[in-house]
């Protein structure tokens, strides 16, 4: 039983500049794309600015002179200024090419930029979460780490393509912008600079309820969807228990909750968008209202009314995102202090810096010398209690012993995905925490319970990457483990694709599979995790041969679960509790007449009878 | 066409609302255009006479148009777009009502991911493109021609040389918006790639540590890390054209204005007014024709979807009840199976044939062999879960006769996959009473499937929640609290699927006493892994390949049975061990 937390959930603040500094540093490799990316902000910022401003000069220049001269002499000859207009427009078409163009680059430099950042990170945070131990992993569900690489990374791609840069720049643009307004005309830039900061009341206090909203309807979303994948998943027990109108009106109910948060979320929105309308409508008319008189007085002149319309355009646009941006960094800031709380975590078991060299050749003669083990550290309860054995190079030792009492453990430490906290085991006379680890596991051929196949093909799950597995090995492999039949059943051999959930092969030939692939690398010594699941006897007759196959001249450590594993060890060992009870060959134990004997002396009758059936 | 015209009728169930926000549409348009028609001739006003008091009351009178316009846009939005959700969680309900009367042999076949996808996106799509999609085309449909038409009243020609650039533009929109639909499932295809990597990895962390192939991982993890960015600049790429073009068009309509409207300014055939008009409505015009052109490229999306939720919604029914179905009041719990086979549908081989095995009322009938012999699927055809061939009966009534409510209604299962919902645990022991049971009734159930203990230790007592928000049970608790929950159904069949795997021996023996007992003459079938769970029933079927390899007692199989015998010896050993 235990009690999941949602630390998803929590918000934080928008802005960390201990964060941001860290971030920094991965910015930094790609400075060169920032600094390009925010030369294009700036050169299209400086085109869209740059084509009113033509437009501009256009009506106040030949436009209102050939007016001027018409004025005067009716009968004027207005060509040349005609012609002048001509260049202006021509002007306005090159400007307005080369803005298209850079918004082009716009859109891909960006993305660019912030993709660059995000590979490196993800694939560093990847990296990172390999050399982690493994009671790690124990602690943190697979579900919220695939969250970690996936979405929180999404996140920060987010700060960096449509949150920090563009946030910046939109501030630079609103500052300029409002320059720009004031050196056309001061007293209706001032009308302006007074009336913006409703703009951007509205702005952050829609932001605030926009966000709980959203919030709001993507969790709503997510357990009405939840609720679905279980019904489906659980169809069989709705069926069979005739509560198909029941798990309906549930449905119902969550449905209802999804819609009145997503009515909410519309209602905020209508009424953001015309509230924002009817600013924009308040400051233009009060433009007109106010600038009328310079109007009809001359000091303003229509070309730079036009030009002061299209700026404030400018104006309207980041303002009126300013609230998007902020949740963007809120966001992004939540998601970056989780990938650092994982990159800031110290793998507790990882080569030392002078890791010994395996002594070659590896014959996999290992000593297990007084180990204890717990999983508190030195003072919790022991799982492992003072354990001393040894494989000599080549022989397999298999334990017995009930559920609890230590194998699996002992597995764990011989894999060194745990370190003793008292005793040591070495490998060929050198302890193995003073090995490089890679290369150690390098020579382990390991079988675990319920083996894990990748998906991928079937070849790729036997070569596992490793570099002494090639197309030779594999056959041998396929050949000692009397698996080449089943992969010559399958549609494309070798190259038949592995599918997740059994459907390919059954749970015996998965079994199989993983002892082919334990073989391929031609290990030194082996790890056994047998399973105890009943398959038909041919598959089962097929295992046990394999099994066989595989520890036959090998050093090994077995969990057995079948007798004939336990007959041919060459050495058994009885856990009981943590503690190594009995331990000798099979003939030793007998002479022994404790736990094994009886045990066998049970199995032994059951033998007996089998062979009067025959 | 005709199949979107039949998701659209589902709008006009809201006709109302739907009818005000169509109305809406038209008058935020008009609105719209009256704003920069009182500005342009304010400026004419302006220029041509030095008269300013008039001021004051346009500016009155352009805050009251610009507040109708507000108000109207509201309310299309509030309507139009409510009405889009309304049919939306309508179209769910019907899309789930249908899943749950779909036979099991349906949701056998189908990846519960599609059918989610059905409910979710495909939904979506057809709800964008017929509420809000809708919404902006009416809005482009008045918007379009009426500008246009004010300002040709104004000068034709600029109109006309204006036009060419919005036409440009819904063209290329509905052209891009596909391809660009396109880079972005590659983008989010390569995202679920590396979710599925990083999923796989962390799963069989054992596997990579124990091989050592940490660096393996990250290569291929790298890999695909790599791939997700390139498809994601490359859709960048496609976005960046698509926006380069849309502002290429709306920046080039400007272009006529300036030079044929400068020029017919010079001549006097229109006044700096008419210009500003021209500008304003320019702006104006454009958002519209780029809404149009987006809804045109959605249009082949939306109607995929149409087709894939009509699918579902037209998925037969296949096992139901039948026309006249015979009486059955009081059910003893007699079951026989004549010569009973089956076959999942795109299977080389038959999961079950020949199978003929009488269970006589009140007694036990247990089920073993190997993985994948066929236990479970013999075990889904009593329920009708599945439509066998050959005959089933119950109290001598062939399955089919009956309803499903009687059928179903004689039995209580325990699935082998122990499913609980994640709700309180009162309502799930409920589920199987139909009826919200009492403290007194749980306690009495929670005492027979032996979790008193358990259940007295949830921090919330019987209203505790189960599951992944509440607190998570171990396969044990979950298989004894799914027992409690057949319980709770007082049922003459009882059907367990290989439900007591995960309970200890002295439990199961506990538990099999009481389940046995519970009704006097209750019929049970249970389907085990661990022969002891069968050793005590009456009559123990073994299978092997879909068929019955030998049935007889426990001391009978003992010695009919190789692969009974081989699993019974090999399962003491480990029991043996455990008890150690």
């Amino acid at each position: 039983m235990r009690a999941t937390k949602h630390d998803e959930l929590v918000a934080t603040k928008a802005w960390d500049s201990a964060v941001m500094r860290r971030l920094t540093r991965y910015a930094r490799p790609h400075a060169g794309l920032f600094v390009k990316s925010f030369l294009i902000l700036l050169a299209l910022f400086g085109t869209q600015l740059y084509g009113p401003w033509l437009i501009r000069g256009a009506v106040d220049g030949p436009i209102a002179s050939a007016q001027a001269a018409l004025q005067v002499d009716p009968g004027a000859d207005v060509s040349p200024w005609v012609q002048t207009l001509g260049w202006w427009a021509l002007g306005y078409l090159l400007v307005v090419a080369v803005s298209s163009g850079l918004r082009y680059f716009e859109v891909a430099w960006l993305t660019r930029t912030g993709q660059a950042v995000i590979h490196d990170l993800r694939t560093a945070l990847f990296r990172h979460i390999q050399r982690l131990q493994l009671s790690w992993f124990d602690k943190h569900p697979t579900g919220s780490l695939v969250t970690r690489v996936t979405s929180d990374i999404e996140n920060l791609n987010e700060l960096f393509t449509s949150g920090l840069v563009v946030l910046i720049f939109d501030l630079l643009k609103v500052v300029i912008v409002l320059g720009l307004l004031f050196s056309v005309s001061v007293p209706l830039a001032t009308l302006v600079l007074v009336l913006t900061p409703l703009l951007i009341g509205v702005s952050l206090v829609f932001r605030g309820g926009a966000r709980r909203a959203h919030r709001t309807v993507r969790a709503r979303l997510a357990r009405l969807n939840g609720f679905l994948q279980e019904i489906l998943s659980g169809i069989r027990v709705v069926q069979m228990f005739r509560r198909e109108k029941l798990v309906s009106g549930r449905f119902t109910d969550h449905l209802s909750g999804y819609l009145s948060a997503n009515l909410r979320t519309i209602f905020l929105f209508a009424l953001f968008y015309p509230i924002v309308g009817f600013v924009v409508f308040g400051i233009q008319g009060s433009i007109v209202w106010s600038g009328g008189a310079s109007i009809a007085a001359g000091s303003l002149t229509f070309g730079e009314f036009l030009f002061f319309w299209f700026l404030l355009q400018h104006l309207v646009g980041p303002i009126r995102e300013l609230g998007e941006r902020y949740n963007i960094l809120q966001s992004a800031f939540a998601s970056a202090e989780r990938i650092f709380d994982i990159l800031d975590t110290e793998p507790v078991i990882a080569s030392p810096t002078r890791a010994l060299a395996l002594p070659r050749p590896f014959t996999g003669h290992v000593v297990f010398e007084h180990v204890s083990f717990s999983y508190g550290g030195a003072g919790g309860t022991p799982v492992i209690e003072d354990v001393s054995f040894e494989i000599p190079p080549g022989a397999t030792v298999a334990m017995v012993g009930a559920t609890g009492a230590g194998k699996s453990t002992l597995v764990n430490l011989l894999l060194r995905f745990y370190d003793p906290t008292a005793g040591r085991i070495t490998i060929d006379g050198v302890d193995l925490r003073e090995l490089d680890l890679a290369t150690y596991r390098h020579e382990l051929g390991i079988v675990l319970q319920e083996d894990f196949l990748f998906s991928g093909t079937v070849r790729q799950n036997l070569e596992l990457g490793r570099d002494r597995v090639d197309d030779d090995t594999i056959e041998t492999a396929l050949a000692t483990s009397s698996a080449d039949e089943l992969v010559r059943r399958l549609a494309n051999g070798l190259d038949t694709e592995v599918e997740e959930r059994g459907a390919t092969l059954s749970t015996g030939e998965r079994e199989l599979i993983s002892i082919a692939r334990a073989l391929a690398g031609e290990p030194g010594l082996v790890i056994l995790d047998e399973a105890t699941s009943s398959v038909d006897s041919g598959t089962e007759a097929r295992i046990e041969a394999a099994t066989h196959s595989l520890l036959r001249e090998r050093s090994a450590l077995v969990v057995a679960h079948r007798l004939s594993t336990v007959r041919r060890a060459d050495r058994i060992l009885v856990l009981h509790k943590g503690r190594l009870r009995e331990a000798g060959t099979h003939n030793e134990l007998l002479a022994e007449g404790g736990i094994y004997a009886r045990l066998h002396a049970m199995q032994f009758s059951a033998d007996d009878r089998s062979a009067e059936a025959v | 066409m005709s199949r979107l015209y039949v998701f659209f009728l589902r709008f006009l169930r809201h006709r109302k609302r739907l009818a005000a926000g169509a109305l809406c549409v038209p008058l935020v348009v008009l609105c719209d255009i009256r704003i920069t028609v009182m500005i342009g001739d304010a400026i004419d006003r302006l220029r041509t006479n030095d008269d300013t008091a008039f001021l004051p009351g346009f500016f009155g009178l352009l805050l009251v148009v610009a507040a109708a316009q507000g108000t109207f846009r509201f309310l299309q939005r509030w309507w139009i777009v409510g009405v889009s959700r309304s049919v939306e969680v309508e179209l769910k309900q019907e899309l789930f009502d249908k899943l749950t009367v779909l036979s099991f042999g349906f949701h056998n076949k189908s990846r519960s991911g599609d059918i989610v996808s059905r409910l979710t996106s495909d939904v979506e799509n057809v709800r964008m493109l017929l509420g809000p999609g809708l919404m902006y085309v009416l809005g482009a449909a008045v918007m379009v021609p009426g500008s246009l038409f004010v300002l040709y009243r104004i000068s034709p020609a600029v109109t006309f040389a204006m036009s060419i650039p919005l036409v440009l533009v819904a063209v290329s929109m509905k052209v891009l918006t596909p391809r660009m639909h396109r880079y972005s499932t590659a983008v989010q295809e390569s995202l679920a790639d590396i979710s599925h990597r990083a999923q796989e990895n962390f799963a069989g962390i054992r596997v990579v540590k124990g091989y050592g192939l940490e660096a393996h991982e990250s290569a291929g993890f790298d890999e695909r890390s790599r791939t997700n960015r390139d498809h994601q600049v490359r859709f960048a790429r496609a976005r960046g054209l698509t926006q380069a073009l849309i502002h290429l068009s709306h920046d080039l309509a400007f272009l006529p204005i300036l030079f044929v409207g400068g020029m017919a300014m010079i001549d006097r055939t229109i006044q700096a007014g008419d210009l500003f008009k021209f500008i304003d409505l320019g702006f104006k015009v454009f958002w519209p024709v780029i809404a149009l052109g987006w809804m045109a490229g959605l249009y082949p999306r939306a109607l995929a979807s149409a087709e894939r939720i009509d699918e579902l919604l037209d998925e037969p029914v296949d096992i139901r009840d039948p026309e006249t179905p015979r009486p059955l009041d009081e059910v003893r719990g007699e079951l026989r199976l004549d010569d009973v086979a089956f076959q999942y549908p795109d299977a080389p081989t038959p999961a079950l044939t020949g199978i003929d095995i009488e269970v006589p009322a009140g007694s036990t009938l247990g089920v073993v062999g190997p993985t994948g012999a066929g236990k479970s699927t013999l075990l889904n055809l009593l329920g009708r879960l599945f439509e066998a061939r050959g005959e089933i009966t119950l109290d001598g009534i062939p399955l089919k006769e009956l309803s499903l409510e009687t059928l179903r209604g004689a039995m209580a299962y325990v699935p082998q996959d122990s499913f609980l919902f994640s709700e309180s645990y009162r309502e799930n022991l409920s589920f199987g009473a139909r009826r919200t049971l009492d403290d007194e009734e749980l306690a009495t159930l929670i005492e027979r499937a032996e979790m008193t203990a358990e259940v007295a230790a949830f921090p919330a007592g019987y209203d505790q929640l189960i599951g992944e928000r509440g607190v998570t049970l171990s396969g044990g608790q979950r298989q004894r609290s799914c027992i409690a929950r057949a319980l709770a159904k007082d049922a003459p069949v009882l059907i367990l699927d290989d439900a007591l795997s995960a309970v200890d021996t002295e439990t199961e023996a506990k538990l099999l006493e009481k389940l046995r007992g519970a009704g006097q003459g209750r019929t049970v079938v249970i389907a085990a892994h661990r022969l002891a769970t069968v050793r005590e029933a009456d009559r123990i079927v073994a299978l092997k390949e879909g068929c019955i390899e030998a049935q007889g007692t426990h001391d009978e199989l003992l010695e009919r049975s190789e692969w009974y015998r081989a699993t019974w010896d090999r399962q003491r050993m480990l029991e043996e061990l455990e008890e150690l």
